[in-house]
């Protein structure tokens, strides 16, 4: 089976910048793989182990994301593929949906794509669900446990996690499968792998090797304002002679503040 | 603030991938419950239950073999990474790079410099792959710095040798399956006639005691390692007769190297701990942060990390040429392990009187950086090897054999 999976890079935390036109400077904070796409990554692995095959991991953006993509080798993927192209900087969610379905039909074998539910920056949670639409394949969002997923049988079986309920769906292959939280237990990188990833030819595609039109990649949305995270709020410290004073003391806190 | 940016001369992207991969291990594997480890590793009747799960997933990991080619069963990493990987256990806990001082550092690179074919499909392979683990055992009660004092002896009697002694302060000593054991086969020739073993723990006449009431690195096991008339093989002799001191000492070599670069990942750890409570505590209307003498001590403990860390890495570089490092290492090693202590130090005093407390993690590493300045050569002997040195009194001499130098391509076959 070929399992692709996208995956994007993202700052590690929220204390970004948001620069005079509305951009977001992350300049100096750490970059990580973004929260969803660890367990996508992770659950690519265990069905290609598991039915054989091959992973593919895809990231579009600049040459920064490379780390992500040799990370996501590190910890087993067989291929990475860069999209990286001035043109398809600034093409919002949907854009990049499109320039994923194009990735998806250039690979063309492909049984199923996996991706976070949301990316921890964005959090449009719109890649997953449009990359479907595009290519015209079934999409199961929220996915936290894949009972089945038989390439074979063109069929696979999930649990979706909404706010409150589950549910057990089934749909056809190819199909989207967007991941959540605890899916499943992301594995570290392999030191064996960490040195082939370091030295594996990354190809990088261009729009043109994907044979799109940039200009019909345009952002719809265009951000008027945006308001960074606010600083988080101080801890204050509950004194006291003893465990039950401190405790009984923090009961009355969170009771005046109407949590309990 | 990244604290290792910047060293781009000795490290790679490679590096840093590793770098995080074992902060996340320790971080999410091992931080979240040192303390109650380190707490039951100081009771007399503790099962340290916690200590095989932890070094299983060590091995699993491939960080009990970092620096071994992989046709040794090793990852076959440079020796620069095996400083990362003591940096970032030792960031979390010292006893994570203890285990890699004796097993890795002390008893699987000698086996690697000094052993057989043999010695190394047999012994190496399993303990780079994590399924075996390895102790080192040279100090006795009544010899420490003084090596030659020691008293255990090896009689030749045909195909074996007739072992008999006592170490103590064996890190690992009720855990590991494989012993690199130094002991007298001709006393009269003093340090020439030590010989080196490799002793499996399962031979008839070996016993292992727990030491405890430790001031520090509780949540590791240390203890005693009785040889009684144990029949050791003459193919487990590790170089020939009376290279046992010789060995010994290459061996620190390589320990003291791992030591200085945990005690650089303490120094980090303090460090981290100090200015994220420095800017939260309050005093006198601002944070104490603020105030010129916390600012001093944090300061200082960032020159010490700086210079401690440069020391580890030169003495890294030169052990991936290939060059002899004893002068390097050990003053890394004095240097690092003493800063470290200091380091903990004034992390307590920012820290005030939580400080003093287990709910914060810098009296632990007060306690575990106290260690270091007496193991793998105490802090009295690095300053008397340094100043030997200087004097030109002692020399980095070549062995008969040195530590092979890291050849990317022949290790990853
Ligand atoms: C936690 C821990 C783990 C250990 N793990 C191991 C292990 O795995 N394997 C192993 O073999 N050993 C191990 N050791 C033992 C350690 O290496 C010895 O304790 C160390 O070498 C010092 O020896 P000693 O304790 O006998 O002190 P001594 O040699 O008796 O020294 C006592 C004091 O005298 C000073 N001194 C001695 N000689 C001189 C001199 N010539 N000039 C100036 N000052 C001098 C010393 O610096 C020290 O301050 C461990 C120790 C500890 C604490």
């Amino acid at each position: 089976m070929h399992a692709v999976v996208f995956i994007k890079q993202v700052p590690q935390q929220n204390s970004v910048k948001i620069t005079p036109d509305k951009q977001i400077d992350a300049s100096g904070i750490e970059p990580i793989i973004s929260l969803f796409d660890e367990y996508a990554i992770e659950e690519a692995l265990l069905q290609v182990e598991k039915n054989g095959g091959k992973v593919t991991v895809v990231t579009i953006g600049g040459e920064e994301q490379i780390d992500a993509l040799r990370k996501a080798l590190a910890m087993g993927a067989d291929q990475a593929i860069l999209v990286n192209d001035p043109a398809l900087r600034n093409i919002g969610s949907l854009g990049a949906a499109k320039v994923g379905a194009a990735v998806v039909r250039k690979l063309g074998d492909v049984d199923v794509v996996f991706c976070g539910k949301q990316s921890t920056d964005d959090e449009t949670a719109v890649f997953g669900p449009a990359v479907a639409r595009y290519l015209d394949m079934p999409v199961l969002s929220y996915v936290y446990k894949v009972h089945e997923l038989d390439p074979g049988a063109k069929r696979v079986v999930v649990d979706r996690a909404m706010e409150t309920t589950t549910e057990t769906v089934e749909a056809t292959l190819p199909a989207v499968l967007t991941t959540v939280k605890d899916l499943n237990q992301p594995r570290y990188p392999s030191l064996l792998k960490i040195k082939k990833a370091q030295k594996a030819d990354i190809p990088r595609w261009t729009a043109a090797d994907l044979g799109l039109n940039t200009a019909e990649l345009a952002p719809k949305v265009t951000y008027l304002d945006r308001v960074p995270p606010p600083p988080r709020p101080k801890g204050s410290m509950i004194d006291g002679g003893s465990a039950q004073e401190k405790a009984r003391k923090l009961v009355d806190v969170l009771v005046n503040a109407q949590v309990i | 603030m990244d604290f290792t940016a910047n060293y781009d001369m000795f490290l790679t992207e490679e590096h840093e991938m590793l770098r995080q991969t074992v902060r996340q291990f320790a971080e999410r594997e091992v931080q979240p419950f040192i303390r109650d480890w380190d707490r039951e590793g100081a009771k007399d009747e503790s099962d340290m239950a916690h200590v095989r799960p932890v070094l299983k997933r060590m091995g699993e990991l491939g960080l009990l073999g970092i620096c071994i080619p992989e046709r040794y069963g090793g990852a076959g990493m440079d020796y620069l990474s095996l400083a990362i990987v003591c940096e970032e256990l030792e960031r979390i806990d010292t006893f994570l790079r203890v285990v890699i001082s004796v097993h890795t550092g002390l008893n699987s690179l000698a086996i690697f410099q000094w052993g057989s074919d043999e010695q190394k499909q047999k012994y190496l392979v399993p303990q780079a792959q994590g399924v075996k683990l390895a102790g080192y055992c040279l100090t006795e009660p009544n010899a420490g710095t003084d090596v030659a004092g020691m008293q255990s002896t090896a009689r030749r009697e045909g195909d074996y040798y007739i072992l008999n002694g006592e170490k103590t302060w064996i890190s690992l000593a009720d855990v590991a399956d494989h012993f690199l054991v130094v002991a007298y086969t001709d006393r009269s020739k003093e340090r020439r006639g030590m010989t080196a073993f490799i002793v499996e723990r399962t031979f008839e006449g070996v016993e292992t005691h727990a030491i405890h009431g430790k001031l520090g690195v509780r949540a590791g096991n240390t203890g005693s390692v009785v040889f009684n008339n144990v029949r050791v093989p003459v193919a487990n002799r590790l170089g020939e007769e009376g290279e046992g001191f010789k060995i010994a000492m290459s061996a620190l070599d390589n320990g003291r190297y791992t030591v200085a670069a945990g005690a650089t990942g303490l120094i980090q750890a303090a460090l981290e701990a100090s200015i994220r409570y420095a800017k939260e505590r309050e005093t006198f209307g601002q944070p104490i942060a603020q105030h010129q003498l916390v600012k001093r001590m944090v300061s200082h403990m960032v020159r010490k990390l700086d210079t401690s860390r440069l020391l580890v890495y030169r003495a890294g570089w030169m052990k991936n040429q290939g060059r002899r490092n004893s002068r390097e290492t050990t003053l890394a090693k004095w240097h690092a392990t003493v800063s470290s202590f200091e380091a903990a130090d004034d992390a307590i005093q920012v820290h005030g009187a939580y400080g003093f407390s287990d709910e914060y993690p810098v009296e632990r590493m007060l306690r575990n950086a106290r260690g270091a300045v007496i193991y793998e050569g105490t802090r009295e002997l690095q300053e008397l090897l340094q100043a030997d040195f200087a004097f030109g009194f002692r020399e980095n001499n070549l062995l008969r054999r040195e530590l092979p130098a890291y050849d990317p391509a022949e290790w990853s076959e």
